[in-house]
């Protein structure tokens, strides 16, 4: 096979070399075929990069690389080699000592990565001891690993418990114990998908920087194409258990050349594209099973240039251009262009929302205070927001900054402090949900983040949202069945769905169902809280043309929660930026993205790692958001601010005034000297 | 078959795969046809069968249920009669000895399984059905009322079985029927807490917040929308509870709390003969205390069973 071939000329300098592994799972006493022949090598120093969907097998291809395997995993073909050692060779006490001194692995969540029990510098000093050192020379290096870490204060961090620590903390923390016995492979395993944009944006960083340091090869697997492009040299993008494009990635994502890429690349919103100037390009179909039958091309059934080539014979590992870097499994990469053009674009038109009709939902002076023992915690604080008809009201912020209370406190699942108000309609509405009229709960919905969450996961679909309809609308019978259906056909879910389970859907499809659910009584505002944050790219792009060709038929308003700028910024007609329970900014999407913007939103603005790979000058947040219990005196972004005025931020907390017709923010700095410094074209209009 | 040869699926070597959660099984992919779920059910009961323990767990457990269905119709002698000769070692004629009084011990054994057959599945049955409720009001309303349960179902956990029986025996009289009420209320605070901490997982789920916002009640949220989520858990502590079930029960009747003399209960014939074994007679008392023994090993192997398939779907 000319994969082999090719790796094993490189395969001397390579770090990391997999060779033509495939990899199943034993489900119910059935082997279920997970790779398929992966073949990909690291150099080292180099970051290479996986992406796919969700099930693909970037994440069995991290753990192969180590033989770390679940149990029902086993290597069926193929070699592993690790700076020129054979991994699926090894015995167990050859596989410990490997994995002590030449490969690291980092996961997801860090939290788990520690022992909660033991103070973090014990966690250090033992995987230093374990190399052989002396409990003296451990502590040194823990100390010494830390500050390579970026931990400004090492010696105080060692006396924390994990805990005490917050999550960027902790996954720098995880990343100085993966790096103590300097490895020639470390692994990270989506290492950033916890963490809040600006907290992510120095954790990739400092990946980057340490990886050039130490010499390492680095395995990133990320679903974040964004995240790829701003760390990997390399990129391989899975589909199926296989390697269908492979090359540098600057080069893959401007110029992809294999349908799946592209197809991924089109359903991200890009390019400041917007609802009301075209739908998201979606791939159509799902990702097959594991274990299924895939003779031929892995992507046949969802590739828009299939031919009977395509069908008859297994595309092969070709080259692309002259140097020898770049690889696809296609038999047409000449078509892809074509692709480009064929796709068609539908733009959606939506009515503007208009001033004159009174607000659909509007909340004044809305504060709430949660109780904690003896402390007061102030989840929000003085809220004011209006939102109209067919309008979508974009909520932005990092984690713990009141997005979720808001979205409570609007739908009465909070009850809000006294003096706030909610009303609907300009009609003050009463909390707890309960307590609110049948056309109150049928006016305001919700859709969760979470569909495996929101879904009764014993219910069938029509049961789900029969229920619904006959709770909401007080329609029953017959006419209720037939309401069941004709939603369930609107939101693109087939009468065969009805009679599954949750759990018998794709992430997509269970999404589907909870808006299905949401939109059961026509309503006409429906919060949605990070609806598309658990799906793939290409998934996403559906729910949010779903939700956007809903609301340019229904005239639904949208609060929309999201910490993803993309998304919002595709959705969204105006957004609100919130830090620690206050609206720091609020205005329209243009006004929000083009500036000039509160030093919050534009630190928030320029963590976003781009898949366009534009070079942007990023702004570092110095420390951790405080905790709201024990909020800063003045402006409390002011110990965070890179623009902070000592003397007035720290004294006075500066009101949210308007700076423009629409567009207010809470800085004492004045808008003309923000418009300087963040160098905002001056626009008119 | 090669198939056989393979060592059983634990369910924990199910579950364990790494960002692939389409793997999990009874997770059947997109546009799955109905039968999809079948099939993972099929697949779960064709690993069940596989398990040497449920096998053998069921083998033992027919048994026991065939003696209890039959009784005098097919023990080899009349379990009452006291013709023979008094402690006959076990022979032939006798396979199992004869006790004081002559009567023949494996006929007395095999006529025993019914009445601990009919006491405690019942008794396991109206421990989980109490326990259910209250775990479920437990953990659902949470706030004073958890509080108040909780304390009282941990006061009552500490006080020792015995003496909550013979209490109960001594102001209600013995019959079978105090006797399953008695076990019944004994396992109700354990089920309770069970239930209350699988329904603390539930509640906090989205699911039930949108029940609330489109204004069910609490009680449909509860018994609609939560309970056939934590069944899981429910149907694998009937399962054990059984198995504990027929153990206190023959405590009972061991301490005289149980149906009255002379029926041919396992605990009574224990308690009956085991003065007896210091002359020697072991097998009066051996045998009634095996079959309790048996018994338990029979419904805990299912039990076992039953919880892994359970935790693994």
């Amino acid at each position: 096979m000319s994969t082999l071939a090719d790796s094993t000329t490189t395969a001397v300098a390579a770090a990391l070399a997999v060779e033509d592994l495939e990899v199943a799972y034993t489900v119910r006493g059935i082997d279920r075929a997970v790779l398929r022949g992966v073949s990909f090598t690291v150099a080292p120093g180099e970051t290479f990069g996986l992406v796919g969907e969700s099930g693909c097998g970037k994440s069995t291809s991290a753990y192969a690389a180590l033989r770390y395997l679940p149990s029902n995993g086993k290597i069926l073909h193929g070699r592993v080699m690790v700076a020129g050692k054979d991994v699926t060779g090894m015995t167990t006490s050859e596989l410990q000592a490997f994995r002590a001194h030449d490969a690291s692995m980092v996961y997801q969540d860090p939290a788990q990565a520690m022992n909660p029990t033991l103070r973090v510098g014990r966690q250090i000093i033992e995987s230093f001891t374990l190399l052989g050192q002396s409990k003296e020379q451990a502590a040194a290096s823990a100390l010494e690993a830390l500050r390579k870490v970026r931990i400004a204060d090492p010696a105080r961090v060692m006396d924390r418990y994990p805990f005490q620590l917050s999550g960027g903390m902790q996954q720098r923390v995880v990343i100085a114990m993966a790096l103590a016995c300097n490895p020639k492979l470390l692994v990270l395993d989506e290492p950033t998908t916890g963490l809040d944009a600006t907290v992510e944006a120095e954790v990739l960083d400092l990946v980057r920087v340490l990886s050039r340091e130490s010499g390492a090869a680095v395995l990133l697997i990320a679903h974040n194409l964004g995240i790829i492009r701003a760390l990997c040299d390399r990129v391989g993008v899975m589909y199926a258990g296989k390697i269908v494009e492979e090359g540098p990635s600057s080069e893959v994502f401007d110029n992809p050349q294999h349908p799946y890429t592209v197809g991924l690349l089109r359903s991200l919103p890009r390019h400041g594209v917007r609802k009301t100037e075209r739908a998201l390009t979606t791939i159509p179909g799902i990702l097959p099973l594991i274990g299924t039958d895939l003779p031929t091309c892995v992507f046949l059934d969802r590739c828009p240039i299939a031919s009977d080539l395509c069908r008859s014979i297994e595309p092969p590992w070709v080259p692309v251009g002259t140097d020898g870097t770049r690889f696809t499994r296609c038999h047409h990469p000449d078509l892809i262009t074509e692709m480009k053009e064929d796709l068609p674009v539908v733009p959606i038109s939506l009515l503007a929302p208009s001033a004159t009709q009174p607000d659909v939902l509007e909340l004044s002076h809305v504060s709430k205070t949660f109780r904690q023992r003896n402390l007061s915690v102030p989840a929000l604080v003085d809220v004011e927001l209006g939102l109209s008809e067919g309008e979508t009201l974009g909520i932005v912020g990092e984690s713990g900054s009141g997005k979720s209370t808001l979205a409570k406190a609007m739908l009465g699942i909070e009850t809000v402090d006294e003096g706030g108000v909610v009303s609907m309609g300009g009609e003050a509405v009463p909390s707890p949900t309960g307590s609110r009229s049948a056309e109150n709960k049928r006016s305001m919905q919700m859709v969760f983040q979470n569909p495996d969450s929101a879904l009764n996961r014993s219910w069938s679909v029509r049961r789900i949202l029969m229920r619904s309809v006959k709770k909401l609308t007080g329609i029953k019978g017959e006419e209720a069945n037939k309401r069941v259906e004709a939603l369930a056909a609107h939101l693109r879910l087939t009468p065969r769905h009805l009679d599954l389970k949750p759990r018998q859907l794709s992430g997509g499809l269970k999404q589907r169902v909870a808006i299905a659910r949401a939109f059961a009584g026509d309503p006409r505002i429906v919060v949605c809280d990070e609806p598309t944050s658990a799906l793939d790219v290409s998934v996403q792009a559906a729910i949010l043309n779903l939700l956007a060709d809903l609301q340019a038929e229904q005239k639904t308003s949208y609060v929309f929660i999201t910490h993803d700028m993309g998304v919002v910024r595709y959705l969204a007609d105006r957004i609100a930026v919130m830090y620690l329970g206050r609206i720091q900014e609020v205005g329209s999407t243009d006004d929000v993205f083009n500036g000039p913007n509160h030093p919050y939103t534009e630190a928030l603005l320029s963590a976003i790692p781009s898949v366009d790979g534009e070079e942007k000058v990023r702004i570092r947040l110095d420390g951790e958001i405080p905790s709201p219990a024990n909020p800063p005196t003045g402006c409390v972004f002011h110990p965070r601010c890179p623009r902070v005025i000592m003397g007035v931020c720290d004294v006075t907390e500066p009101l949210l005034l308007e700076v423009s017709p629409g567009h207010s923010m809470r800085c004492h700095i004045p808008i003309d000297e923000l418009r300087v410094l963040q160098n905002t074209p001056v626009t008119l209009g | 078959m090669s198939d056989l040869e393979k060592p059983p699926v634990g369910p924990e070597e199910i579950i364990s795969t790494p960002g692939m959660d389409v793997l999990v099984p009874g997770h059947a992919p997109t546009n799955a046809p109905p039968s999809e779920r079948k099939q993972a059910r099929r697949e779960n009961w064709r690993l069940i069968r596989r398990r040497p323990a449920f096998i053998f767990g069921v083998f033992i457990l027919s048994v026991w249920v065939i003696c209890a269905l039959l009784g005098e119709r097919i023990t080899p002698h009349d379990p009452l009669d006291f013709r023979a000769g008094s402690h006959l070692s076990p022979r032939w004629e006798f396979p199992f000895g004869t006790d004081a009084t002559g009567r023949d011990v494996l006929s007395r054994v095999m006529a025993g399984a019914r009445d601990v057959l009919r006491i405690a599945p019942l008794a396991a049955f109206l421990g989980v059905l109490f326990g259910v409720m209250l775990g479920m009001l437990m953990g659902y309303l949470r706030g004073w009322f958890d509080t108040v349960a909780s304390r009282i179902v941990e006061a009552f956990l500490a006080l020792p079985v015995v003496l909550i029986a013979l209490l109960a025996v001594t102001t209600l009289g013995s019959s079978s029927w105090v006797v399953t009420g008695v076990v019944a209320v004994l396992f109700t605070p354990i089920v309770a807490r069970t239930v209350r901490s699988a329904v603390l997982a539930e509640r906090d789920l989205d699911y039930v917040t949108s029940a609330r916002l489109r204004g069910e009640s609490n009680l449909f949220i509860m018994f609609r929308e939560v309970l056939p989520n934590v069944m899981g858990p429910i149907v694998v502590e009937l399962t054990v509870r059984v198995g504990y079930a027929v153990f206190t029960v023959a405590t009972l009747s061991f301490i005289g709390a149980g149906p009255p003399p002379p029926s041919p209960d396992w605990g009574a014939q224990v308690s009956e003969n085991y003065n007896s074994i210091i002359s020697g007679f072991w097998w009066t008392t051996f045998f009634p205390a095996a079959a309790i023994a048996t018994l338990v090993i029979a419904v805990n192997l299912i039990a076992d069973s039953v919880q892994s398939v359970m935790e693994a779907s």
